[in-house]
């Protein structure tokens, strides 16, 4: 069974590998966009999933990497790949600023910060236009990177998903997971909740900033409106919650599902795309709390590290 | 002697042959777009749609483009690049459509253009109005309407020419409103004036007082607000609360729509905006395509109407005398065309910006709008100066 | 100026503050936090909008209806969905809150589409002293202000308010005593979404109406509870007010731009030195 399952994901992979070979413009783009999502739904995981807390400021990490991608490309010159990790670097830094405070109370208190952190992040960009190019947005030098960039999107993709991989099957997984559930039993047991909780949080904020910095460079183009939509992080959290949330692969599957059906399905019902992400949101809290995976774990007796 | 009847034949029946093949492989002309039909842009998104439809329908009244029906294939980009940029792929590469024109505003155009620029495939912009867009060395974007920089040219002349002394102008901090700005300041201070406070806001904001108080106290002979819907509604009620009284306030984007006035009621009056289009400007053909477009979609068009429907006929026009729709042909002929449409004069430089349309400055006077600058389009006199809220 | 700005600041406050006492409530009696108390804010608004330009209703007679229709679609969303969620993990009723604000936004875009509305009754000020009361803040300012006396003097001195201040202090104990802890939730939730909605109804002559504005909203409410404590109902008075001056003062010496971040700011500072709230409040 495991040999099948290995087999399986290698031919997954090989496929998608070659796939820019015989892909159009816009089949590379898409399958990106997918790797996207799984590295920002994979990544929301590690800190809400695993440790109960929810961000709803997530996107401030991508918007953050983007503009210091952007900017290191435009302004200093650096090449794309390496400004992509100082945009991850640029959004664990964010975290720390803002996990320190924060973390420290419980999870209400996290909830409320991020829910703001947005706003401001937007409003620093503008206040910094020197920088950034405020309102006016940020260019960079035309560069068709399409392809390099679905591969470091892929590999990202493969990242998050492997680092959520090691955290669940790991005791660290399992502390945060103690977190989740229960705070104080979580303390009164020895745990450093707050070490922990901050140690998730920058975890989670490495994958978002790679895919700003990323992102940014394949636009061409970053606006503070548009790498700091909630929309984004609407999104991330339908993926994950419909997926599964604490589970490895139930963002994987969330992102992949929920994609294909918008560019399929909801392509045509622009209008009421956000409503059907709420009720999503809405069923799955209520009806399926562990997202399909969860569902399927419990009927099919899968094993819990997937 | 040789039998000059086969040859005759043979070419005779290639001729047929290649005659006939072509007219019957021939599908309509698919022109792909990605438009702002739902999102922040939304309602002026639409506008721009409808004067592509419209532009659709004329000319396959008139029997198409270089003989073939039109048919527009549009896609929603819910007002953001990001979907723009992947919507204009989609186009290019998959729908494999022959030709593009351009979305709805300047932040979409700027990152769409990537894409278009990458193919090589010419598109018409008809509703970017940034410079720096058309500034990049990019050799297939074409701009239709007057840049952000000269929409408040119309308001700073008018105050030069009074006499007046000092302007503040204050602006909404997103592309399109800052550029408007800085146009204005450089404008105002060529012409003499005295730039005495700037501020920017961010999009969004709905409470002006702190910056009126400020303003205020800086005592501006005029005001000059690059503003859209929003802002300038609640800019303007908020200066009549804390009774700021320039003598002469304009707005740019939003202070032409009629819902301006609807919502303000007497409290527009004396206000200036600035279009690109009226429907009552002298230009040919205007007033029918008025009264068309108003029956065919039951409202009044604004000037995103006009600028769609006016950037299609110039594709198409370029197309017809390129014979044809390779991209380097008609860019030629896009580079080298000077007309005049319902929307008004159209001549582009070396790289595409826009160099012969005019806008127009008007001011709201008793409920309706009164053209009143440049001197050579104006209908109505200015009522100048702007009499203070409280003897209104 | 400065004295323009504290007039504003307070004029701003008192909105701000009865707004979060919605929040306030909803969040001490079922520590359920309401995503969506923005959303409710909005659709109050959009009633005021609709009953004035439609039935031709004074816009400040509409506050009580909206109100009241508010209160109902409170009491059907706790007792639809939220219900479920007040003994689960906080995730939960994060996540479901949010998914029904999502969806609620999404409805009234449907609804009423994105163009903006605005109600035009009263503009204008008063000049007292050289300071310019806008018209419509200061009758904004004294409904908010009797909206407020009216709830404390119903969480005071009625039985109902008593409850509700018991269930808030500790459920358990409440229900030992006899109190319909469902029904207490139920009723909680509507009072706050009245609450908010009596906000929008007031907010609908002074802002222009759209479908996302009452998203800043909720993150201000927190803020203020927050800042006068969780659970402390007097305390979003306070913080309320100390809210809306800070705004508007820092306006005065910032930029419009920085004033967004200036609120918070005040949040990480309050949360880093006074996490129980400046009048103190419970723990969670």
């Amino acid at each position: 069974m495991r040999r099948v399952v290995a087999v399986a994901l290698l031919l997954v992979v090989a496929a998608l590998a070659t796939y820019p070979i015989v892909g159009t413009g816009y089949g590379v783009r898409s399958v990106q966009q997918i790797f996207m999502w799984i590295a920002l739904a994979g990544s929301w995981n590690l800190i809400s999933g695993l440790t109960g807390y929810v961000s709803f400021g997530h996107v401030a990490f991508f918007g953050a990497g983007a503009y210091a991608g952007a900017i290191l490309v435009a302004s200093a010159g650096w090449p794309w790949p390496l400004a992509a990790l100082a945009g991850g670097a640029a959004a664990v830094a964010l975290a720390v600023v803002i996990g320190y405070p924060c973390l420290r109370l419980k999870g209400p208190y996290f909830a409320i910060a991020m829910l703001g952190l947005n706003e401001v992040l937007r409003a620093l960009v503008s206040y910094f236009e020197g920088l950034t190019g405020g309102g006016n947005g940020l260019s960079l030098p035309t560069l068709d990177a399409s392809v390099p960039i679905y591969y470091v999107m892929g590999g990202l993709a493969l990242a998050v998903t492997g680092v959520a991989w090691l955290i669940v099957t790991s005791r660290f997984g399992l502390r945060l997971m103690t977190i989740r559930e229960d705070e104080l039993a979580a303390e009164a047991m020895g745990i450093d909740t707050f070490h922990h909780k901050l140690a998730a949080l920058l975890l989670s904020a490495a994958g978002p900033g790679v895919a700003g910095a990323l992102t940014a460079r394949d636009q061409g183009y970053i606006e503070p409106i548009s790498v700091f939509p909630l929309a984004i992080t609407v999104t991330m959290i339908v993926m994950a919650l419909f997926g599964g949330k604490g589970t490895v692969f139930g963002p994987v599957l969330g992102a992949v599902v929920l994609f294909v059906a918008q560019e399929i399905v909801w392509a045509r019902y622009p209008y009421v795309h956000p409503l059907l992400f709420g009720a999503i949101i809405i069923a799955v809290v209520l009806l399926m709390p562990r997202g399909v995976l969860g569902l399927l774990q419990q009927r099919y007796r899968l094993p819990r590290t997937i | 002697m040789i039998s000059k009847a086969p040859a005759a034949l043979a070419v005779a029946v290639a001729l047929a042959v290649g005659g006939v093949v072509p007219a019957t492989a021939q599908g309509p002309i698919r022109i792909g777009a990605s438009l702002s039909l739902t999102g922040t842009y939304a309602k002026l998104g639409k506008n721009q749609h409808e004067g592509y439809q419209l532009c659709e329908k004329d000319l396959n009244a008139k029997g198409g483009l270089l003989g073939r029906k039109v048919q527009f294939v549009v896609y929603d980009d819910q007002s953001m690049p990001a979907t723009a940029v992947r919507l204009y792929e989609k186009l290019i590469t998959e729908d494999k459509v022959d030709a593009i024109m351009g979305p709805y505003s300047s932040p979409v155009t700027e990152a769409a253009v990537n894409v278009t620029e990458k193919y090589k495939k010419v598109m018409v912009a008809p509703l970017a109005a940034t410079t720096s867009i058309f500034k990049k060395g990019r050799k297939y974007v074409f701009m239709v309407i007057s840049p952000a920089e000269v929409y408040l040219e119309g308001l700073i002349d008018m105050a030069a020419k009074r006499g007046l002394k000092t302007v503040a102008v204050v602006n909404e901090d997103t592309l399109f409103s800052k550029a408007a700005a800085s146009g204005a300041v450089e404008l105002a201070k060529k012409k003499g004036l005295q730039v005495v406070y700037t501020e920017a806001y961010p999009k969004g904001n709905t409470d002006f007082s702190a910056l009126l108080t400020k303003l205020k106290a800086a005592n501006a002979d005029v005001l000059a607000a690059a503003t859209y819907f929003d802002d300038a509604v609640a800019l303007t009620r908020q200066m009549k609360e804390l009774n700021v009284n320039p003598k002469m306030y304009g707005v740019t984007v939003g202070g032409d729509l009629p819902e301006f006035y609807d919502t303000l009621k007497q409290n527009a009056e004396y206000i200036y905006g600035a279009t690109q289009w009226e429907p009552t400007l002298p230009y040919p053909g205007n007033q029918e395509w008025f009264e068309a477009y108003k029956k065919e979609f039951g409202h009044d068009p604004s000037y995103h109407s006009a600028a769609g429907y006016a950037g299609c006929v110039i594709y198409a026009e370029a197309a017809k005398r390129a014979s044809g729709l390779d991209a380097d042909h008609v860019r030629e002929q896009l580079l080298k065309l000077e007309t005049r449409t319902i929307f008004g004069d159209y001549k582009v430089d070396a790289e595409g910006f826009q160099t012969a349309h005019k806008m127009v400055t008007f001011q709201w006077q008793k409920e309706k709008k009164a053209t009143v600058w440049p001197d050579d389009l104006a209908k109505a006199k200015p009522l100048f100066p702007t009499p203070p809220w409280t003897s209104r | 100026m400065l004295g323009q700005v504290i007039v504003s600041g307070i004029l701003a406050g008192s909105l701000y503050a009865m707004v979060a006492l919605g929040l306030g409530l909803i969040f001490g009696v079922m520590r359920v936090i309401n995503i969506a108390h923005g959303p409710l804010l909005m659709l109050g608004a959009y009633t005021t909008y609709f009953l004035t330009t439609r039935a031709g209703m004074n816009p400040f007679l509409t506050v009580p209806v909206a109100m009241a229709l508010l209160f109902g679609v409170g009491l059907l969303l706790q007792r639809a969905l939220v219900f479920r969620v007040v003994d689960a993990p906080e995730l939960s009723s994060l996540l479901l809150t949010f998914g029904i604000s999502i969806a609620l936004v999404n409805l009234a875009q449907l609804a009423f589409t994105s163009d903006l509305r605005a109600v035009e009754y009263i503009t204008g000020a008063w000049v007292v002293g050289g300071l310019a009361l806008s018209k419509p803040r200061v009758i904004a300012f004294l409904f908010a202000a009797a909206v407020t006396a009216l709830s404390f003097l119903l969480l005071q001195r009625t039985r109902l308010g008593k409850a509700i201040r018991a269930t808030s202090q500790s459920r358990e104990v409440a229900m030992v005593c006899g109190v319909d802890v469902a029904r207490i939730h139920m009723l909680t939730f509507g009072f706050g979404a009245a609450l908010a909605a009596a906000g929008g109804a007031l907010l609908a002559v002074i802002v222009a109406i759209q479908p996302e504005m009452g998203g800043v909203w909720t993150f201000k409410s927190f803020l203020v509870i927050v800042l006068g404590g969780a659970g402390n109902y007097p305390g979003a008075l306070l913080g309320g007010l100390l809210l809306g001056l800070v705004e508007q003062v820092a306006s005065l010496f910032l930029t419009t731009q920085l004033s967004e971040v200036v609120a918070y700011v005040l949040l990480v500072l309050v949360l880093l030195v006074r996490p129980s709230g400046l009048l103190g409040g419970r723990q969670t």
